[in-house]
């Protein structure tokens, strides 16, 4: 078992009511799976994406995660176990302006302390695998969306994480680009990695071999 | 990790140009002031200890208890004496060596060329009690010789145009012929942090032969020498102050019993007068003991102007704080995401720190740069001649490099805390918006204008009150006055031939002779006595008959000197109104008044008497009281200045007459001469130099802190950009969205005026209380600088306020 979710609450306060974003949500991923959250906007997608990215907190409930009990471990130890376990795609790619593709890929390679000549000879497979040995020293306003999501995902990849959240990951891009993406997305799962992904689309969701739907923060369990 | 953190700093600085100049132009110039300032301050703090033995030298002086309710007196001019009889008498003594300053008067001949050459003397072992180098020549021998001379590299330069000059001869002039001495010693030139200094240097066994320091041989009653001792290493005689009492009983066994008797009071448990051991390296800041040819300076002094510089710094660090903070909603999206992909928030602060440093350190360049071409102007405002040497100023190496650390983690502390502390969830969905508006932003705005405006309230106040003092009428005229400085010459000769001759003219109305000149370096003479029991202190201005009438002063009981009552040139005496005030007579019964108790004997049964009484009148800066002052005619004074009325206009053909006139009478003699009104005008050199030095320091920051707001005020215009289409779209004019953008800055500046007025008040408040003539604070100068502030803060803001207004809606609310 890779996370385990149990009766997962979120909410926040407006006034005297409060709203619930999460709602007693169970989940169970295992290592190996292609899983799609799938729903209209602003049922919950993107929070339980981050909750279970431990990007957020929850109000209630357990998370185990690897066996550790997420909801238990200090700031610390959390940031220790995503940032070696959870590698992240968004919708909007969010590469930094001011580094070259190069140097997006590194960077989480830099606050993991890996040497220096390691750090190079994982970028270059990580090129090379993605076929864009030669934008490495382009800056991301140079690229098109697509590649700038390329980027993105060796970025998530580097790292060589257990598990890959991707947030509407073709949200921003046009349906060959999106096609290429999950068609990558594919190829990694069939080798090993885990991936969750948060997405509108039917086609997208059917690259995964599961789909939960989640409608106003909780499972839509009549779908 | 650091080569990334530098990279990304460089891009993110090429990035934002426009806030990269802002910060960098803003730093590099409070750097450069504060590194100046701190040049003079170390400089100041590092007076005399280039010397070797600088540990163990010591500073003779004397020092007189408060008496009579006046202050503490001390004063370094020692008797020739002394430093023989201490080395003799206290075996803690080592060695001593005593100098004589050059008393500016001197004239030198080099092939038939003659100048003035100020000499100083000292006795032959300065050079191994002192480190002052020798370019050239032996130290041990350099003065062994009566008829030695040592010259410094500059003045050779200066005399010979070129440095080695070693047995070259120069000509002085003793009384009353030149004298050759032989150069012996090239001295390097003495650096700016000396209290010694000299041009050329003779033998002080010399001296002694001369008329003038004959009188002082063996006389502990003629004190004129600065002495030097240098002492067994622990000795404690520096504390020791009985001894140093009994030593000073022992040379004058009367003095303190002659005081009492004469109804002098002091504290009883001390000694009232004794002399006392000052270390050579407390010298220059000690501001009791007195003398020297560089003036001591207060260390309060120095710590106020590093403390001025220091907020000009300030200004500029906060530039680059509000600036970040402003620019946080843009790299926000860099936050959030390096926390995702495992940066921890420790090494987020770290990035942002290095990126501080890294500007710091760029500004620092710039800055230090900037500071080497101030630093003439700046050594003309401070009046030394400072130069950025880390060879003399070892300290300053590490203290610019400390500042400049000190520098960027100031300016980028609290960003970084800011930046790295957001949550990267929100700050990828760009919810977090920290801009010019949050509170701790808009605080140090108000410190900075506080800060800018206040020093300029400063300035205005110490410009007026310098303006008032300048331009106030003394009690005479001071205007179209030429005093000729005939120090030197036979000028009992000349004096009568020259007035005679230059009276002839028409543009010279008047001529009248008198001992000393006026206003700051001319000089002045005070006398004590007993006047009836009583201790008086009376200035004393030998003059002649055409003086008063000359310089307009008026008569308001008695008569002016007359040149036919024999009489006058005796014992006549004309007193001013303090002096009747002091001496407890009226203007009515003043005249006929007698000087009992006079210190001098005038002649058999002759006292000095009252003939006449002038208004009240200011030789002395405005910002004493007038003293009680007496003119006379006293035998054996000689007119060394003649005060010259001349035409008002152009002084050069009544300039051009004095001087030929000068050239026949005293021969190859330099004419040297004063407009009157100058000098009087130096008495307030030091507030123009402190109305100069807060008036840049003022102006400098409220460019610093313009600076800052037009950046903040263009990452408003940007951080709004939406908010301003929206509204535009909705209707609103430029006016509308101007008025949207400047309200909250202006109201900082108003702000910030109301902290900066009160304290710029009370602190000119208590700074004018030092002068007995003084301005009243108009209400006018708050309103004034307020306005300037205002106004310049608005253009500073509507400049950009208006760009943002003009800008076309629909463009910004497409891209967003």
């Amino acid at each position: 078992m890779l996370l385990e979710l149990k009766n997962i609450y979120k909410w926040v306060n407006s006034g005297s009511r409060r709203i619930f974003l999460l709602k007693d949500i169970n989940l169970e991923v295992k290592e190996g799976e292609f899983m799609s959250i799938m729903g209209p906007s602003g049922s919950g997608k993107s929070t339980l994406l981050n909750v279970i990215g431990m990007l957020d907190h929850f109000n209630e409930g357990t998370y185990n995660f690897l066996n550790e009990p997420v909801h238990e471990l200090k700031e610390k130890h959390r940031a220790n176990l995503y940032k070696e376990y959870i590698g992240f795609v968004f919708q909007a790619y969010h590469l930094i302006d001011e580094l070259t593709v190069y140097e997006n890929i590194e960077t989480p390679l830099l606050y993991k302390n890996v040497k220096s000549s390691e750090r190079k000879a994982l970028v270059a497979d990580m090129l090379d695998r993605f076929n864009i040995v030669g934008k490495k020293d382009l800056f991301p306003q140079q690229l098109s969306g697509g590649q700038q999501q390329l980027v993105g995902i060796a970025r998530a990849l580097i790292s060589k994480p257990k598990l890959i959240l991707a947030d509407e990951p073709t949200g921003n891009l046009n349906s060959k680009q999106s096609e290429e993406i999950m068609e990558l997305f594919k190829d990694l799962n069939n080798e090993g990695v885990t991936i969750i992904q948060a997405t509108h689309s039917e086609m997208n969701a059917s690259y995964g071999s599961r789909t939960i739907h989640l409608l106003d923060g909780m499972r839509n369990r009549t779908n | 990790m650091l080569t990334h953190y530098f990279k990304i700093a460089l891009r993110n600085l090429k990035r934002q140009k426009g806030l990269s100049l802002i910060n960098i132009l803003g730093l590099s110039i409070g750097l450069a002031c504060f590194s100046l300032f701190l040049l003079y301050s170390v400089n100041e703090f590092s007076f005399d200890r280039f010397h070797k033995d600088a540990d163990n030298i010591y500073r003779a002086y004397r020092w007189t208890e408060a008496m009579n309710g006046e202050d503490v007196k001390a004063d370094i001019y020692m008797p020739s004496p002394l430093g023989p009889a201490l080395k003799t008498d206290i075996p803690d003594v080592k060695e001593f060596v005593r100098f004589r300053e050059d008393w500016g008067d001197d004239f030198i001949k080099i092939n038939d060329q003659v100048s003035s050459g100020p000499v100083a003397y000292t006795d032959p072992s300065f050079f191994s009690m002192f480190t002052f180098p020798l370019k050239y020549g032996n130290p041990k021998t350099a003065l062994s010789d009566l008829h030695n001379i040592v010259i410094t590299e500059k003045k050779a330069i200066e005399l010979f145009g070129m440095d080695n000059v070693v047995g070259r001869t120069i000509e002085i002039k003793i009384d009353q012929a030149f004298v050759p001495f032989t150069i012996s010693a090239v001295a390097e030139n003495i650096p700016a942090n000396s209290s010694i200094e000299f041009e050329l240097l003779g033998n002080f066994n010399f001296m002694e032969t001369t008329n003038s320091g004959k009188r002082g041989v063996n006389n502990w009653h003629r004190s004129g020498y600065i002495t030097y001792l240098k002492l067994n290493a622990g000795s404690g005689l520096l504390n020791d102050i009985q001894k140093l009492a009994s030593f000073r009983r022992k040379y004058y066994p009367e003095e303190e019993r002659r005081l009492k008797e004469a109804g002098h009071t002091w504290e009883a448990n001390s000694p009232l007068i004794r002399f006392g051991l000052q270390p050579l390296k407390d010298g220059h800041t000690d501001t009791i003991i007195q003398g020297g040819t560089v003036d001591q300076v207060n260390p309060k002094t120095i710590w106020i102007l590093l403390s001025i510089a220091a907020g000009v710094l300030f200004i500029a660090c906060i530039n680059f704080t509000t600036l970040a903070i402003g620019r946080s909603a843009r790299r926000s999206k860099e936050v959030g995401l390096r926390k995702v992909i495992g940066g921890q928030r420790r090494e987020l602060v770290l990035q942002f720190l290095s990126e501080s440093i890294i500007l710091s350190v760029i500004s620092a360049i710039l800055g230090f740069l900037l500071a080497k071409l101030l630093l003439p102007y700046f050594n003309n405002l401070s009046g030394r001649e400072l130069s950025f040497s880390f060879s003399s100023y070892p300290e300053m190496a590490w203290m610019l490099i400390g500042l400049v650390l000190l520098v960027g983690l100031l300016a980028g502390s609290y960003p970084a805390i800011i930046l790295s502390s957001f949550n990267p969830v929100e700050a990828l969905k760009s919810k977090i918006k920290v801009n010019g508006s949050n509170f701790f932003t808009k605080s140090l705005v108000t410190v900075q204008f506080a800060l800018s405006v206040g020093l300029i309230i400063c300035t205005m106040i110490i410009l007026k009150q310098t303006r008032y003092m300048t331009s106030k009428y003394p009690g005479f005229n001071k205007e179209n006055i030429v005093v000729v400085d005939a120090d030197g010459t036979e000028s009992n000769e000349i004096y009568p031939l020259f007035k005679q001759a230059l009276l002839t003219r028409t543009d010279v109305s008047a001529i009248a002779g008198a001992e000393l000149g006026l206003g700051e370096g001319t000089g002045w003479s005070r006398s004590g006595f007993d006047y009836k029991g009583t201790p008086k202190s009376v200035f004393e201005y030998y003059v002649d008959s055409d003086y008063i009438p000359l310089m307009g002063m008026q008569l308001i009981e008695g008569r002016n000197f007359d040149p036919t009552i024999t009489s006058d040139t005796i014992n006549s005496v004309i007193v001013n109104e303090a002096m009747v005030k002091d001496f407890g007579w009226t203007i009515e019964n003043a005249v006929g008044q007698v000087l009992t108790g006079y210190f001098r004997n005038l002649g058999p049964d002759k006292l000095p008497t009252v003939i006449g009484v002038v208004k009240d009148f200011n030789f002395r800066p405005f910002k004493e009281d007038v003293k009680p002052q007496m003119f006379h005619q006293f035998p054996d004074y000689v007119p060394y200045k003649y005060f010259v009325k001349i035409k008002p206009g152009n002084p050069s053909p009544s300039l051009d007459a004095m001087q030929k006139e000068w050239n026949t009478l005293a021969g190859n003699l330099p004419f040297k001469y004063n407009f009157l009104d100058e000098n009087l005008d130096n008495f307030y050199k030091a507030e123009k130099r402190l109305s100069s030095i807060i008036g840049w320091a003022g102006g400098i920051s409220v460019f610093l802190a313009c600076l800052g707001l037009f950046g903040l005020v263009a990452l408003a215009a940007v951080n709004r950009t939406k908010e301003i289409g929206i509204r535009k779209v909705l209707g609103a004019s430029v006016a509308n969205i101007v008025g949207l953008l400047s309200k909250d800055f202006l109201k900082l500046v108003i702000i910030a005026l109301f902290i900066a007025a009160p304290l710029a008040f009370y602190f000119m408040n208590k700074w004018l209380q030092d002068f007995a003539y003084r301005i009243s604070i108009g209400w006018w100068v708050f309103i004034l600088s307020g306005v300037l502030a205002i106004t310049i803060a608005f253009i500073t803001i509507g400049f950009q306020a208006v760009k943002a207004g003009i800008s076309n809606p629909v463009n910004s609310l497409r891209t967003e």
